[in-house]
């Protein structure tokens, strides 16, 4: 037998993480503040949530993990770009002035906002400078970002009390669901974008080596680059219209993924994928469980549980680094 | 038949012209030396050839197929190049890195088969990066960085290899195994286009050298014929002198003395 001259994620690796999915899955059925919930409580209410939790999971972290390879850079979110903060705005806005819409056009207005501002970003850096434009892109990202969330807050601040009150909740990550509409009509574009990301998967791998190399790979660079920004917006546009900016799913699973499986995006992305789904579902039943019968919003379960948790996985990742490193 | 042949290429970026009315062929097997200063568009007559954001017009063929006529996939089994300008953050390891090479042979969601492990192994064993192969790529030295990704270049197995200034950042053991290994290459068949700046030391290795020079060709021929005092003196505008151990097959090349 000739020896592997590279690792390949176990398969023992695959079947423990689709497991701990589907355990948390049946937790969260679980949780909540009835010991016996009637029929109708799963079937309408926490069934339809988890299934949102599901799509919402895979759908951040595999447009983090997208952004990564396209950015060259391990720290890209969908929040670097400004697409949360365009989806935001856009989604935010629809909030706001108080129209009654329909799921879809929540998704419709958080696919569009993130579009735009994937649009506006590159253009703004492409414009700027030939070549490289890896740095420019970033900084016109947080830029949007930033803009978007003050152009929001203004919004907020000119609008009446019971407004406010459903766009804050909304900005901290609102998975309640009532009935099937929500993640029905977030399925159709997660899964078009999932299917595409798991496509484009060596060409992923390409892009991260860089745009000449991968150009002489045989890959149409600009062509590809344009397909999976729009696949990143689409994926984290239409999620952050439903449930709001949830924050820190793109940023962290991916990167806790990496360590188990490297950063071959041909295992990263189903890897983040499910990682993204099993975050997700165990930070809305904690949500569900930490102070009831009432809720917490789950943005804000994930940055307190989740921030201190990656700030020690860094700390411990910074050390190893030192010593792999010979120099 | 020629492995590359370019007839008046002008070559630039928008309006502003870089090269003009060059004029190049290669056969299979050879190994042709790009000479000149710095911004003198040594870069830019390689990424011409690979079509990578330059305006150019002229003919270039690559084994007697002309480049428009070749599909992104078709090229990248022909030519490989080893570039100035790559990802030096890459957390891949190098056997990774040296797979993604495979690339043009394999279609979407493929695994890496047998074949493509067993000629990553090879290509990593000729680039000396073997004992380096579980290594993480951003924890790699320059150098060591620049032979990783040759071995990647390799296991394109390409008909043209081009390279953009290999032997920067080397070590001397490095450095003269490179063209030790170009060398090996062009017994394969392999036909070998590189840009460089050691002049003294590809003068033993180079079959033809290009030397170019405000964007012209200022002479073209073997080493002995193009390494001379006077065309190395004006073309890099100092005062060289160049000895030649015909013996040895060895140039030196030092600055004259400032007076």
């Amino acid at each position: 037998m000739k020896n592997r001259i590279v690792s390949r994620p176990s398969s023992v690796f695959w079947i423990l993480l689709v497991l701990s999915v589907i355990l948390a899955g049946a937790l969260s059925l679980l949780a909540g503040p009835m010991d016996h919930p009637p029929e109708w409580v799963i079937m309408r209410l926490r069934l339809p949530r988890l299934l949102l939790a599901l799509l919402a999971g895979s759908a951040l972290s595999i447009s983090g993990s997208v952004l990564q390879s396209l950015l060259r850079n391990d720290l890209a979110t969908p929040y670097t770009l400004g697409i949360s903060a365009g989806a935001g705005l856009v989604a935010g806005s629809v909030i706001v002035s108080g129209l009654i819409v329909p799921v879809i056009g929540l998704v419709a207005a958080g696919t569009a906002g993130a579009l735009l501002a994937v649009v506006l970003v590159y253009a703004l850096a492409y414009r700027s400078r030939r070549g490289d434009y890896g740095p420019t892109l970033l900084l016109a990202g947080i830029t949007m970002n930033l803009v978007g969330a003050s152009i929001l807050l203004l919004f907020e601040y000119f609008s009446d009390a019971s407004r406010i009150m459903e766009i804050v909740r909304w900005m901290m990550g609102d998975m309640a669901v009532i009935g099937w509409g929500k993640p029905l009509f977030l399925m159709p574009p997660v899964i078009l974008g999932i299917a595409v990301a798991l496509t484009r998967t060596g060409v992923l791998n390409q892009i991260s080596q860089g745009d000449d190399i991968a150009h002489t790979r045989g890959v149409s660079v600009n062509w590809e680059r344009n397909l999976l920004l729009a696949v990143a917006a689409l994926l984290a546009g239409s999620t952050v219209g439903v449930v709001g900016p949830v924050g820190f799913v793109g940023l962290m699973v991916p990167h806790i993924m990496r360590r188990f499986v490297g950063s071959d995006y041909r295992y990263l992305v189903p890897a983040s994928a499910l990682g993204g789904m099993l975050l997700v579902i165990l930070a809305d039943s904690l949500s569900r469980v930490i102070i009831s019968p009432a809720e917490l919003p789950i943005g804000i379960v994930m940055s307190l549980i989740g921030g201190p948790f990656f700030l020690v996985l860094l700390l411990r990742g910074g050390r190893r680094k030192q010593e792999d490193n010979p120099g | 038949m020629s492995a590359l042949s370019i007839i008046n290429l002008n070559a630039g970026y928008g309006n502003n012209l870089v090269l003009s009315d060059i004029s190049l062929s290669i056969v299979p097997g050879e190994i042709c030396g790009l000479i000149g200063p710095n911004g003198v568009g040594k870069s830019t007559l390689l990424r011409s050839i690979l079509q990578i954001g330059v305006d150019y017009s002229g003919e270039i063929s690559i084994c007697g197929s002309r480049l428009s006529s070749l599909s992104g996939n078709q090229k990248a089994r022909m030519v490989s190049y080893l570039p100035q300008n790559f990802n030096p953050q890459s957390r891949l390891t190098v056997a990774q890195t040296v797979l993604l090479g495979r690339h043009p042979y394999r279609s979407g969601w493929a695994l890496d088969s047998e074949d493509d492990l067993e000629i990553a192994e090879k290509c990593m064993l000729e680039t000396d990066t073997w004992d380096l192969r579980n290594r993480v790529f951003s924890n790699l030295s320059g150098g060591e960085k620049r032979l990783v990704l040759l071995a990647s270049a390799l296991a394109q197995e390409p008909e043209l290899l081009l390279l953009d200034e290999p032997g920067s950042s080397l070590d001397f053991r490095h450095q003269l195994n490179m063209w030790l290994l170009l060398k090996k290459l062009s017994g394969r068949g392999i036909a070998v286009l590189v840009s460089t700046h050691e002049v003294a030391l590809s003068g033993r290795y180079l079959d033809s050298v290009l030397v170019l020079s405000d964007g012209r060709s200022r002479a073209f021929g073997s080493p002995s014929d193009v390494f001379t005092t006077e065309i190395l003196s004006e073309v890099f505008n100092v005062n060289l002198l160049v000895s030649h151990d015909t013996a040895n097959r060895s140039w030196v090349i030092v600055p004259e003395m400032e007076q």
